[in-house]
């Protein structure tokens, strides 16, 4: 330690120096929208898997009953998880990812975002497609937005699951 | 003016140049007559909460009025990349020594 580097330390008892940051919130800058997206999905498939199910008719026996609610509260907490998982990576992207200056670019993103928990909180209440599917769209808006602020452009492709529904891309150069 | 003011550094996002606990005397008149060149450490009041001091380099003059920042540290830095191009008046002033913990 410099004796400077004392003095310094010295003066801050008589008056603290004030603090220059070196700052970040936490090093770490990892973020991507396809977490949202792929929680998005899972919505629609849960969605879709329900309205699949078999309903126990008046002369199903117990067994059958039993597996039917088995199979229904499986979905159903499946689909409350993730709607829930895209609305977290949603808030994540909206409050720690995206800045003022991208506001400028797009100004629809305050929005969007907004738009987007109320029909994940929707898509979580219900069963209802198409609740889930404007989650699913609202992922791929917010998706269309982040790959645009790190310059990349982005392709509309059917995803490769089971929900085959149109999902926005980063196209990596 | 006093042309001297020390700041003590928080946080990782100058490593290796300055670490967290370090000093640095920043001189206030470094400015008058010239404008920051690309590779000045300044102290800058922060774009996005403007009662907070940031430490930088300067990575671009990006034009009379303005300039660009940058952590020496890329991965952990909150800089233009993040806020865009700083004005000049937001320049505290330029780095004249730094004080080693």
């Amino acid at each position: 330690m410099s004796l400077l580097y004392s003095l310094a330390r010295l003066l801050d008892r008589i008056s603290p120096a004030p603090i220059a940051y070196a700052h970040c919130d936490i090093p770490c800058g990892i973020y991507d929208p396809h977490h949202a997206q792929l929680a998005a999905h899972t919505v629609v498939r849960m969605v879709d898997l329900i309205n699949q199910l078999e309903k126990p008719g008046p002369s199903a026996t117990a067994e059958q009953r039993q597996e039917y609610t088995n199979k229904l509260a499986r979905y159903i907490t499946t689909k409350e998880q993730h709607s829930e998982i895209a609305k977290s990576e949603i808030r994540i992207l909206w409050a720690d990812y995206f800045k003022p200056d991208h506001l400028k670019t797009y100004p629809e993103l305050h929005d969007t975002v907004w738009k987007a928990l109320k029909t994940a909180s929707k898509a979580r209440q219900e069963i209802n497609l198409q609740a889930a599917e404007e989650l699913l769209k609202a992922t791929n808006d917010i998706a269309s937005m982040f790959w645009k602020t790190k310059g990349l452009e982005t392709i509309t492709t059917k995803a490769p699951y089971p929900t085959e529904r149109q999902t926005v891309y980063p196209k990596f150069k | 003016m006093f042309p001297f003011r020390r700041f003590l550094v928080e946080d990782e996002s100058m490593r290796p140049t300055l670490e967290p606990g370090d000093y640095v005397l920043v001189n206030r008149w470094a400015y008058r007559f010239h404008s920051p060149k690309r590779g000045d450490l300044v102290v800058v009041q922060d774009p996005e909460m403007p009662e907070r001091f940031l430490v930088k380099r300067v990575s671009d003059a990006a034009g009379p009025t303005q300039v660009r920042l940058a952590g020496d540290n890329r991965i952990a830095s909150r800089d233009s990349r993040a806020f865009g191009p700083v004005p000049i008046e937001r320049v505290v002033g330029k780095v004249w020594i730094r004080l080693k913990r």
